[in-house]
């Protein structure tokens, strides 16, 4: 039998993330080649450690939607940023610019978030070894 | 058995030798990561349309099952320093003594059961895998 992608998409949205699964470098799992923008509702946000996780509803250009997930980096660091609990909730709409995972699963590392109201800030980890793309405002020059 | 014989002995603890049977990596994937995952899962909050639901426990075996994971943390950085695993006596002994200091503030939290104090932790914690990931692995990585 064969399981429709989004149904698949919508039963790893409501999987937890297991740390172990969570711990790793950016080029273990996601790819370089491969920046994406999600935009739609915030569903669900895993506000732990070691990566928050925003779980989002992304709009598709055909109208439908697909349940995503994008990593963040550690709560502590978000804080640090302006992203807050209260500030990345569930049913906000947020604009997200990362990379997508290796294995084409819904699942991305975020860089970028942009707010409804247009505030856009720094969602990654520094020093994973995710791309030098101008997301992360502690990457020096080459 | 040597090591059992200079236990408590200053003269002769000094000249003990080890056996160790696991390399780095394997310390990394049965030892170290397993008690990090059981921390990082104890602490913050999942967030949905329905509500939110705290992850830190709420029984003494709970936390006590934090305060385990807490100490093989503290011990997993003197093992790191042990001959044969440490790679210099610098960096790698520094990070390696910050994995100390981290567990032991993470059993004293996990001991007052002071959910906010793991999660800071936590945070820490993960600061000192990305620390010597860098230093260490992250360019066999990529």
């Amino acid at each position: 039998m064969k399981v429709p992608n989004l149904t698949i998409a919508l039963l790893a949205a409501l999987l937890p993330i297991s740390s172990a699964q969570a711990h790793h470098a950016f080029g273990a799992e996601f790819d370089p080649n491969r920046p994406l923008l999600i935009k739609g509702e915030v569903i669900k946000v895993e506000w732990v450690n070691p990566h928050a996780w925003i779980h989002i509803s992304r709009e598709m250009e055909d109208g439908t939607t697909e349940s995503w997930m994008v990593e963040g980096g550690t709560p502590n660091t978000l804080l640090r940023r302006g992203i807050t609990r209260d500030s990345l909730k569930p049913g906000i709409y947020l604009v997200v610019d990362g990379y997508q995972s290796k294995d084409r699963s819904n699942r991305a590392n975020g860089r970028n978030i942009t707010y409804a109201d247009g505030t856009t800030l720094f969602l990654g980890s520094s020093g994973t070894g995710a791309p030098r793309d101008g997301a992360d405002p502690r990457d020096r020059p080459r | 058995m040597s090591a059992l014989v200079g236990c408590g002995d200053p003269e002769t603890s000094s000249i003990a030798d080890y056996e160790t049977s696991l390399d780095v990596e394997q310390l990394m994937h049965y030892v170290l990561e397993p008690a990090a995952d059981i921390v990082w899962d104890s602490a913050g909050t999942i967030a949905t349309l329905e509500g939110v639901e705290d992850l830190a426990p709420t029984t003494d075996e709970g936390w006590f099952r934090v305060q385990h994971a807490a100490a093989v943390v503290t011990e997993s950085g003197n093992l790191l320093l042990m001959p044969g695993r440490a790679e210099d006596g610098n960096d790698w002994r520094e990070i390696s003594l910050g994995l100390v200091s981290t567990g032991t503030a993470l059993m004293n939290a996990a001991e007052e059961q002071n959910a906010d104090a793991i999660f800071d932790l936590g945070g820490q914690l993960y600061n000192v895998c990305v620390a010597c990931h860098q230093r260490y692995w992250m360019e066999n990585d990529q």
